[in-house]
């Protein structure tokens, strides 16, 4: 420590890096997540194929960003806290990315006409068995 | 500060009704104990993200697998309680993060207020969960009482799930979505319950005056954790009751 610090008071310690954010910020925040889970449902109630995950996903992670930046405060906090959670995304990515190849090339099985499911024994629903399933 | 020097660093309290918080022994800064703590609170959110990571990989390869199962089981809950439960974490994250501005300005009350309300939300929040379970079980979808017990060898069934109203007749493996379902939202929900008790634990040291402007992590902490529960909930709704 180069510069020692006295232990009764603290005006000398750098406190003054912790954000009080203001209120009226924080109102907004919360009128846009409001907004936006309506815009979810909204958005839910037209089919756009394959496209509706990509927009749920897609608002889903603006709210996250809005959550994560001004109620979590990241966007004050400090660079080491910043990496260490934002890190947490990278190696979520990663297991999302070899979890969609496995899929993928699984998908073309399907298509050569191997099994399809990694739970496949033939399912039958409990209610078209003879003693109802059990 | 020298090591031989022991004296226990203090932040004065701002007013009479606060208490002195001293800086545990092993710091030497109040500064250093605050972005130590901090740290290692940040790290252990990064744990929860990768533990509900893993979920959500289990959810976007079974919806892959078994779109029609997923797309019907979604049907099978309420979006109007999905909707109105995700707009009272919301609103309970707000009063969180406001709980935590008025620990920043020592204003007492205010803090005790806004946390009261959070609270208030978590058991809101409970409840619709409850009731909604409660429905799934009556229809079979999720039969509580029959969780645990061991699959029907012979058939391959699971006990938790006879499906009374055959509403998931039309397509594979319907169990599947319900599977996920609670065990996403169990989760959650247990996460809902203790970040509920830490607030309340943080209300108690409130009262006492331990937070104030020169000390007010413990709220600091116990919010970002609530806000990462609300975090979960964002991506949770649109993907169990508006199954895209």
């Amino acid at each position: 420590m180069s510069q020692p610090h006295h232990p009764d008071g603290f005006g000398d310690l750098d406190m003054g890096h912790h954000h009080v954010g203001s209120s009226a910020m924080f109102a907004t925040v919360l009128i846009a997540l409001l907004f936006l889970t309506f815009i979810t449902v909204a958005v839910a109630q037209f089919d756009f194929g394959s496209a509706n995950m990509l927009i749920a996903m897609g608002i889903a992670a603006v709210k996250a960003s809005l959550v994560i930046g001004f109620f979590m405060h990241v966007k004050w906090d400090t660079a080491i806290n910043k990496i260490v959670f934002m890190s947490s995304f990278l190696f979520l990515s990663l297991l999302f990315i070899f979890t969609l190849a496995d899929l993928f090339t699984r998908r073309l099985d399907s298509e050569m006409h191997i099994t399809k499911s990694p739970v496949d024994k033939e399912w039958v629903h409990p209610n078209t068995l003879p003693n109802g399933g059990h | 500060m020298s090591h031989d020097d022991h004296h226990a660093v203090t932040i004065p309290a701002p007013g009479p009704e606060f208490v002195d918080h001293e800086v545990a022994h092993h710091f030497n800064t109040p500064v250093q104990e605050f972005q130590a703590l901090k740290l290692g609170f940040w790290l252990f959110l990064a744990t929860e993200i990768l533990l509900f990571g893993g979920l959500f990989a289990a959810y976007f390869y079974y919806h892959e697998m078994y779109p029609e199962t997923f797309v019907l089981g979604g049907k099978q809950l309420d979006w109007k309680l999905g909707a109105l439960n995700t707009s009272v974490l919301l609103l309970s994250s707000w009063t969180m993060v406001m709980g935590v501005r008025s620990a920043q300005t020592s204003q007492k009350k205010k803090t005790l207020i806004y946390l009261g309300i959070t609270v208030l939300g978590a058991v809101i929040f409970m409840c619709i969960k409850y009731m909604e379970y409660s429905a799934k079980n009556e229809h079979g979808l999720i039969e509580f009482g029959h969780l645990f017990d061991g699959y029907n060898e012979a058939t391959g069934q699971l006990p938790w799930f006879t499906d009374h109203d055959n509403v998931m007749a039309s397509v594979p493996h319907g169990h599947m979505f319900f599977a996920i379902y609670l065990t996403m939202t169990a989760i959650h929900g247990i996460h809902v319950i203790i970040g509920a008790g830490l607030i309340i634990w943080i209300m108690f040291g409130t009262a006492k005056g331990r937070f104030h402007a020169g000390y007010f992590l413990p709220v600091d902490l116990v919010g970002l954790y609530w806000h990462l529960v609300d975090l979960i909930w964002i991506f949770l709704f649109p993907l169990l009751y508006l199954v895209p």
